[in-house]
């Protein structure tokens, strides 16, 4: 059955007051998984990346981070939409867009850091020139600039513009999605299809490079997240479709789980036959390639029917820690993009064995996994309200009731 | 004791200008580095022949020699070298066309004046770098080899693509990966050797062969031309093999 049902009954911690509206566990797990996987995809000759997503699927953890993204900011704000209003609920959404657009001149700076450090005490002579280019700072002035304008966007800071940019127009999308949402999805596949078609893209810096995430190409599975939340927040069910879907879903999603493999394995051994290689690769990642987006859209339709909104597993010790990561995404993420270049460079510079991958990957994981529980229990607390003793007034505070 | 050697050399199929070369020990990489599956059968059959053959190197500032201060310090010198003792009875010109801070695609377009102009037999395209620094997209990078591998195929003229050059801080701040693994399986894809100096060097670093830390600045470039005449015997030697 194709629905995304409120489960009001889950608080992430039980024996803390649960938020006002508890949330679909299996969005935070996914998302939690996804992001777990974008730390460790991130580091480059990684043995755990031949277990995650991209081993056996053409997607990644990027779409996973992306669809869920907009199905659950249709859940979040259209009901605050509902309840307060199109103009607080854009606010709200504009108060998120500037929040990761702090994320990510914070997670710039570190990238400064790291970069300039490098650059000024790099002393390799077989590199200078080539290097040079890499040096933008020999333009720091512009670089800063257009990196706050998000058109800069070196390796791995490259997924927050696109998520920014996807808030910014989702107050626009959010209304549309209420009236019209057929409408809405039917415009963002055009756009789509006009990329693969006419191969339309956005430009960054510096001169000649474009967005890594083509936002015209990857708004679609944004905007189909929403569309999809937001029905589900109306509970809306389509078992019709979603049994007509199963079996196209069954044999697509097999079929490249099944030639993707044979890449991954091909890369293993010399002389295991790749399937399709010739004809499939490279495929597009910048412009969602067909190719990516519908297996990506097969595991939808299959998790959605077989992965039930209250299922048990969910809520066993295993799953908890991805759903508190999934829950905390923001935090978790910036930490995961920091954590993962820092392991590139232990791993460069120390020892790049398997043991110290498996090290490397352990400490990092297990960081993203301790700072969502922690941000969990702090949350949590928050939200407990803190009695005043009665005898104490404050000045100005017209909301505590005097003696 | 030495003809024991011989024998055995010539029992493996080694040739003996190879055993017979006096390549300096601290080139040495572990065998899975000096395997080559393919075979350059315009280059053998002028070899063969024993006509002229002209090789453009085409690539960036280490195909240049920068580091090293001179051209006759640079990889392709030294490949010269290494051939023309293997192959005496040939004329071999190795034509240099290394051009720094070139991208594949604009490395592509300088092939009609700078490689095919020159009738080359065998093209080595050293790429990546650029593309790997300027985050170029993987399909753009894939395409423009592609393209160049398909105009060199379309005239008969073998090739040898050679990848990046590994240094432990670049490794750390630029990712090569996703480049060095499209260039290895364009080759796969296409049957050309990839010349893996990536992993050579990488190696020459763990084992402490060659390392930039702390030598004072006017050893650097004497550091720098050891490791391109390395490269260059490294790469005459598959040459050899490639040629049955």
């Amino acid at each position: 059955m194709l629905v995304w049902r409120f489960d009001l009954k889950n608080g992430v911690n039980p024996r803390l007051p649960a938020p006002a509206r508890t949330r679909d566990l299996r969005l935070d797990f996914f998302r939690g998984v996804a992001l777990v996987f974008i730390f460790v995809d991130h580091i480059p000759e990684n043995i755990l990346s031949y277990f995650t997503l991209q081993a056996v699927g053409f997607y990644d953890a990027a779409e996973v981070f992306i669809f869920i993204s907009g199905f659950t900011a249709a859940l979040v704000y259209g009901q605050r939409m509902a309840v307060k209003g199109a103009l607080y609920a854009t606010a709200q959404i504009w108060r998120r867009a500037w929040q990761l657009y702090v994320a990510h001149v914070f997670l710039f700076v570190i990238f400064i850091g790291e970069v300039s450090y490098t650059v000024m005490t790099f002393n390799n002579p077989m590199y200078n020139e080539e290097m040079r280019v890499a040096d933008f700072l020999v333009h720091p002035h512009i670089a800063v600039i257009k990196a706050l304008l998000l058109e800069f966007q070196p390796t791995f800071l490259d997924i927050l513009p696109l998520y920014i940019l996807m808030m910014l127009i989702f107050p626009a999308v959010l209304v549309s999605i209420q009236r019209r949402p057929l409408l809405v999805v039917a415009a963002s596949f055009l756009l789509y299809l006009a990329v693969q078609i006419l191969g339309l893209s956005v430009p960054a810096y510096p001169e000649g490079a474009t967005w890594y995430f083509n936002p015209l190409a990857w708004q679609f599975l944004f905007i189909s997240g929403a569309v999809l939340g937001q029905s589900s927040a109306r509970g809306v069910s389509l078992p019709a479709l979603s049994r007509a879907l199963m079996p196209v879903a069954i044999v697509v999603l097999g079929v490249a789980v099944v030639v993707r493999l044979s890449w991954t394995l091909s890369g293993l051994w010399d002389g295991f036959p790749t399937l399709l290689l010739k004809e499939l690769w490279p495929v597009n990642k910048t412009d969602l390639s067909p190719i990516r987006l519908v297996p990506f859209l097969a595991t939808v339709v299959l998790v959605a029917a077989w992965v039930r909104p209250d299922e048990p597993f969910m809520r066993t010790r295993l799953a908890r820690p991805f759903v508190r990561a999934g829950a905390q995404s923001l935090e978790v993420f910036c930490l995961g993009i920091v954590l993962s270049a820092l392991g590139h460079f232990i791993l460069a510079e120390y020892a790049s064995g398997w043991a110290m991958q498996i090290v490397v990957n352990f400490v990092g994981i297990g960081a993203m996994l301790m700072t969502a529980k922690m941000l969990d229990w702090y949350k949590a607390m928050d939200r407990v309200p803190t009695p005043r003793p009665a005898t104490v007034m404050r000045p100005g505070r017209g909301d505590e009731a005097p003696l | 004791m030495k003809l024991a050697a011989l024998a055995l050399a010539a029992l493996l199929g080694i040739p003996l200008a190879a055993a017979a070369a006096a390549e300096p020990s601290e080139c040495h990489v572990p065998d899975e580095l000096s395997q080559i599956a393919v075979s350059l059968p315009h280059l053998a059959t002028r070899l063969h022949d024993k006509d002229p053959v002209t090789i453009v190197a085409i690539g960036g500032a280490s195909t240049a020699g920068a580091a090293a201060g001179s051209p006759d310090l640079s990889y392709p010198a030294r490949l010269r070298e290494a051939l023309a003792a293997d192959f005496p009875k040939s004329t071999i010109r190795v034509v240099n066309k290394g051009v720094p801070r070139q991208s594949a695609q604009q490395q592509l377009e300088r092939f009609p004046s700078d490689v095919i102009a020159e009738d080359p037999v065998l093209v080595i395209w050293e790429t990546g770098t650029v593309d790997a620094v300027h985050d170029i997209q993987i399909d753009d990078f894939a395409g423009a080899l592609q393209h160049g591998i398909d105009q060199l195929k379309n005239r008969a003229i073998d090739i040898i693509l050679v990848d990046m050059q590994f240094s432990h801080s670049t490794a750390a701040m630029i990712d090569f990966q996703r480049y060095l693994s499209t260039l290895h399986r364009v080759g796969e894809l296409d049957d050309i050797y990839v010349f893996p100096r990536f992993a050579m060097m990488r190696y020459w670093s763990e084992q402490n062969v060659f390392n930039f830390d702390g030598v004072a600045d006017g050893e650097r470039a004497k550091l720098a031309a050891r490791v391109y005449d390395c490269i260059g015997r490294r790469m005459a030697r598959s040459i050899r093999q490639a040629i049955p």
